[in-house]
């Protein structure tokens, strides 16, 4: 099973669109989006894997229609919606969010935008591979907890087997981390898979690779 | 467990863009949840302070300064931080190098990851879906648009970010440039050299 957001890979489309090369934003709609879902996103209410989860959650239709900065606003609606801050437009008022959010006052944006969320977490979660190993990609059906949850897995390294190039550190597990149950930190590595592994033999050359950041759950325990 | 997520909840808004915003500003507005001053900041960042120019001074230096590169390459968070550089989006880095056998390209399939303390906000391309679906499959093809060809006798890495961590390439300096300051330099690093569509190249005043 895969959502429409996971693309890698996918036959058909055309070419690169080049329009408005330099241009953050084409309307004045699309910058107040950006710094509500920016604001927001510090509200405590969700986290990153959740607010991905979202935009990868519109259906198909609405996905491939919407503009970029118009899936950031049906999503930003749905997360609002989900936590109760809108119930409907009549705007009935459900107060169980207060107690959470947290308004992002002027004098703490610097602040939190220089911070950022680093994912790094201290916890000692033994690695299972080392680099240079030769490893094979679960090739399980998106999130193993959640029956349609959020993973970072990309559908086209299912299955394929990479050499682990490099690695990260334990960083927050996005599969559990979506759905507000728990960080599960994970040993994170960069995996890195022949053109002809992924491809086929028709892969436009057969020393290009790519590289795909692979969490330890992702990866089965032989080849 | 089921996901029990709700993802029509907007079509209780109206469809057009600009009176859905308007919509949805009147009830947070109302509920006193935002503040008019940091939605203006948080723009004014993305929109003036950052952008590729905190890169480019960055691979300007590493070109001329061996020490730098070192330790850009080897211990880049640290060296980011330390120039406050590793905000959001850009928390952890991992800068891959361009050389006489590789050119690395970047990309993000499964949504629009991508360095914002060192580069800005991405251009429009690099969020579309031709980009994100073909990059992986076809670099060369997709490298081609962009009026750069790969020899043969080079391989292409391409880089998926489908963690936290954000990629920016190094690109090779430019033969011509070999001697010119560090200052100078700066405007040879295009944006597109740093995501791996391009390659550094003089800027337009160089050749006049």
């Amino acid at each position: 099973m895969t959502r429409i957001h996971d693309m890698g890979g996918r036959l058909g489309e055309g070419k690169i669109p080049r329009e408005n090369e330099n241009v953050n934003f084409k309307s004045e709609w699309e910058k107040e989006v950006f710094s509500l879902t920016i604001a927001l996103g510090f509200s405590g209410l969700w986290n990153l894997d959740a607010s991905r989860f979202a935009r990868e959650s519109l259906e198909p239709v609405d996905y491939l229609r919407f503009s970029y900065f118009e899936k950031w606003l049906a999503a930003l609606i749905n997360l609002l919606y989900e936590n109760g801050v809108i119930d409907d437009l009549e705007e009935k008022h459900n107060e169980q969010f207060e107690k959470k959010f947290r308004k992002l006052e002027p004098e703490n944006v610097v602040g939190v935008l220089e911070k950022g969320g680093p994912t790094i977490r201290e916890k000692k979660k033994r690695k299972r591979f080392e680099v240079g190993e030769t490893v094979r990609i679960k090739n399980f059906h998106g999130n193993e907890k959640i029956s349609g949850g959020h993973t970072r897995l990309p559908n086209y390294v299912k299955g394929r087997i990479g050499k682990i190039i490099d690695y990260h550190g334990v960083h927050v597990f996005p599969d559990t981390n979506a759905h507000f149950l728990g960080e599960n930190p994970e040993p994170l590595y960069s995996v890195e898979f022949g053109s002809q592994e992924l491809w086929g033999k028709n892969s436009s050359h057969p020393e290009d690779t790519v590289v795909v950041d692979i969490w330890d759950k992702y990866i089965f325990d032989d080849l | 467990m089921e996901n029990n997520n709700n993802n029509n909840a907007h079509r209780l808004f109206p469809e057009d863009p600009v009176s859905r915003v308007k919509a949805l500003r009147s009830i947070l507005e109302d509920k006193g949840l935002i503040n008019q001053e940091s939605l203006d900041l948080i723009l004014d960042t993305y929109q003036n302070k950052i952008g590729p120019i905190n890169g480019a001074k960055l691979i300007a230096k590493a070109w001329i300064d061996k020490t730098f590169k070192k330790n850009l390459l080897e211990k880049t968070d640290k060296v980011l931080a330390k120039l406050k550089l590793s905000g959001r989006q850009g928390e952890h880095v991992t800068v891959v190098e361009n050389n006489a056998k590789t050119h690395n390209l970047v990309v993000c399939t499964l949504c629009s990851c991508y360095p914002w303390p060192l580069l800005g906000l991405p251009p429009a391309w690099y969020k579309s879906d031709a980009y994100r679906s073909r990059a992986v499959r076809e670099p060369r093809k997709v490298l081609e648009e962009f009026n750069l060809k790969i020899p043969r006798s080079k391989n292409v890495r391409v880089w998926d970010s489908t963690s936290e961590m954000r990629y920016i390439v190094l690109p090779q300096q430019p033969e011509q440039s070999i001697g010119l300051s560090e200052s100078d330099l700066v405007s040879w690093v295009t944006r597109d050299s740093m995501i791996g569509t391009g390659l550094a190249k003089p800027p337009e005043k160089f050749n006049d």
